[in-house]
């Protein structure tokens, strides 16, 4: 079933944390809501299950309004981010409550956990209580119980937290099959990029309480459309340029960004937004920039500035090296995670007039009448 | 250095402390002979003072539960106004001697007030009654079982609740469900405190039951009426029984709470 929220808003003691929030989740989607705590992520995820009560707006499951409704006439299941598993009940009844609970037959129950803990590889543990069980088989157990009752949206608060790099792996693969072969709308809340690309359909950006930027994982992490995005997804190579030239394929501008010594001319792609003399932030992706050599030879096509080697720093994902180019850092991505330049060495920070992307944007997935910027900005 | 030293002091002032308790309790056990001990406990006005009491201070426990587990649940689960009010209500007949209980009982419940006017039209009568002793044992002991059920309900994680209503749950079941099922432990240490104050209770029972020989006459009130007409062996006697009784079932329940303890703890 879809999700949809329709302006919703919501405050605790008077602060605002939902701003007025419309979203739209398709059937089946792996939708991530991804943002930094307190972005608000964890209260859309209550919404939506109706353990909190939006000030304004409404919820949409399928067709269904359910924003009067509780959370148990929804058909939703939810994984919490500690579990939350009932630590009196085996591991069998936790994954059985919601059955009980709707007075199924006992036959029934027996035969859909059975079925539902070998998909998470819990048979083995079905007897066991909670506290016998690892950070994983909690998460696998807490999954269980959420889909035995077979719920049309599946909510998870970000359930990997506490999990150790090799089970969060394993669990992700897990759930992406499962998602895949139950074909179940699913919102996942998380504040790490990394989990996001990976199991996602698409993405939303969420920073005090409304959405930067709805996209699919790979057009987020290359092209961030806001600075806060492009932040948050680690991208530090923002630059503040103004356009001096504009032609009928490139423009001419001028690299201004704070702590630069001098101005630096650089032709980027020309993007309908920039305008001769209008101050603009272009931003590239450290993927995007190549690092000659001094006395290498240099594409003619290519941007090429003088910089100087500083050191190399490693984000989540893969090693960066960082060069100055007159006083401002630009972080080229570390080839095949190979250092090969010295510290303080010369080199060329080469990148195309089209790897640079200006951010002017928000939501991708809005009404079109918004979407103006966006379809100029990537339109061929 | 420093820390033995810290360690010294505080074992000394657990020793006066443990001789503040043992001392008085022992010095009751040498006041007398098992012979008369047996004797006293077997006479008539004994046994009816510990029927009486055990009879009245079982169903205030049953009551308290009644009254006090949604109560608790209230105050744990909601926010409203006045939360804070009602709070200190709660609590209020821990600090208020019980002898001022009594007399507040006395005024409502007595025949020249209207409420008590009221009762009294309906057969209900409860000054001077087994009923007054439960409605003066109720008033001052029922706070520890709203306070230890309502701690219980409090250190539950919410998202277990969360869970059972996103699977489907009603408040009710989930309360009758999840919440009870953990906070098992909270709630017996309530049951078991309102019984030991129940049984305890003197100031407030005297005043809204009097000291009616077979009627209403509970162990503490039989105590002081036999100390005060002179009769101390019949009076050692029923403090000794209360004394026994009250330890041997914090014993039971310490015993019980820990074994749970460590159960968990072995499986976990």
């Amino acid at each position: 079933m879809s999700v949809t929220l329709n302006k919703i808003s919501k405050s605790y003691n008077g602060r605002s944390v939902l701003k007025d929030l419309s979203l739209k989740i398709r059937k089946g989607e792996f939708h991530v809501l991804l943002g930094p705590s307190g972005g608000g992520k964890t209260t859309i995820l209550s919404v939506i299950a109706g353990l909190t009560r939006q000030d304004s707006g409404s919820v949409f499951i399928g067709k269904r309004e359910v924003s009067n409704l509780s959370p148990g006439e929804r058909r939703i299941g939810f994984v919490f981010q500690d579990y939350a598993l009932f630590p009196h009940l085996t591991v069998f009844e936790n994954a059985a409550y919601g059955l009980r609970v709707k007075k199924v037959k006992e036959s029934k129950i027996r035969r859909k956990v059975d079925c539902y803990l070998s998909k998470v590889h819990l048979e083995k543990e079905k007897d066991k209580f909670p506290q016998q069980l690892s950070g994983g088989q909690k998460q696998r157990a807490a999954l269980a119980r959420a889909l035995v009752a077979e719920p049309e949206v599946l909510l998870m608060d970000e359930p990997m937290n506490s999990l150790d790099t090799l089970t969060k792996e394993t669990i992700r693969n897990e759930l992406k099959s499962i998602h895949q072969e139950m074909e179940m709308t699913t919102v996942y809340v998380t504040h790490n990029q990394d989990e996001a690309i990976l199991v996602a359909d698409q993405v939303s950006v969420l920073h005090h309480g409304e959405i930067e930027q709805i996209e699919s994982p790979d057009e987020l992490f290359y092209h961030p459309k806001t600075e806060f995005v492009a932040r948050f997804v680690g991208i530090k190579n923002i630059l503040k340029v103004f356009p001096m030239e504009i032609s009928n394929s490139e423009a001419a501008v001028q690299i201004n960004s704070d702590g630069l010594g001098q101005p630096i001319k650089i032709r980027v792609k020309r993007y309908p937004i920039l305008e001769k003399g209008k101050e603009i932030n272009l931003c590239i992706h450290p993927d995007k920039i190549i690092l000659k050599r001094i006395n290498e030879a240099v594409d003619v096509n290519l941007n090429r500035i003088s910089g100087k080697i500083m050191d190399r720093t490693k984000n989540s994902r893969d090693f960066r090296t960082m060069v100055d180019i007159g006083g401002m850092v630009l972080h080229a991505a570390t080839r095949g995670g190979l250092f090969d330049f010295e510290a303080n060495e010369n080199v060329w920070v080469c990148f195309a007039p089209d790897a640079l992307h200006p951010l002017c944007g928000k939501k991708s997935r809005v009404p079109l009448s918004k979407r103006r910027c966006m379809n100029r900005l990537y339109s061929k | 250095m420093k820390g033995l030293s810290f360690d010294l002091v505080a074992s000394i002032m657990t020793g006066i402390f443990v001789c503040l308790i043992v001392f008085p309790v022992f010095a009751l056990f040498t006041t007398t002979s098992f012979g008369e001990l047996i004797y006293q406990i077997k006479s008539p006005s004994v046994l009816s003072a510990v029927f009486i009491s055990l009879e009245t201070s079982s169903v205030v426990v049953l009551m308290a539960l009644f009254l006090g587990i949604p109560t608790a649940y209230f105050l744990a689960m909601k926010n409203f106004k006045g939360k804070e009010i009602l709070d200190t209500l709660v609590i209020l007949p821990l600090s208020m001697p019980p002898l001022v209980a009594g007399l507040a009982l006395l005024i409502l419940l007595g025949g020249n007030s209207k409420f008590g006017s009221v009762l009294r039209n309906h057969g209900i009568d409860l000054i001077f009654s087994k009923k007054g002793i439960i409605v003066a044992q109720l008033f001052v002991s029922i706070p520890f079982l709203i306070k230890s059920a309502r701690e219980a309900f409090e250190s539950i994680n919410k998202d277990v609740i969360n869970a059972s209503l996103t699977l489907g749950a009603s408040k009710f079941h989930t309360f009758k469900t999840v919440l009870i099922p953990l906070s098992k432990n909270g709630i017996y240490t309530g049951m078991i405190m309102t019984w030991a104050r129940a049984l305890g209770e003197f100031g407030a029972t005297s005043m809204v039951a009097g000291c009616i020989p077979f009627r209403t006459e509970t162990m503490t009130v039989s105590i002081y009426q036999n100390a005060m007409s002179g009769e101390m062996n019949s009076a050692i006697a029923v403090a000794l029984f209360l004394s026994v009784f009250s330890f041997t079932l914090l014993l039971i329940f310490k015993l019980r709470v820990r074994g749970q303890t460590e159960n968990e703890r072995y499986t976990q």
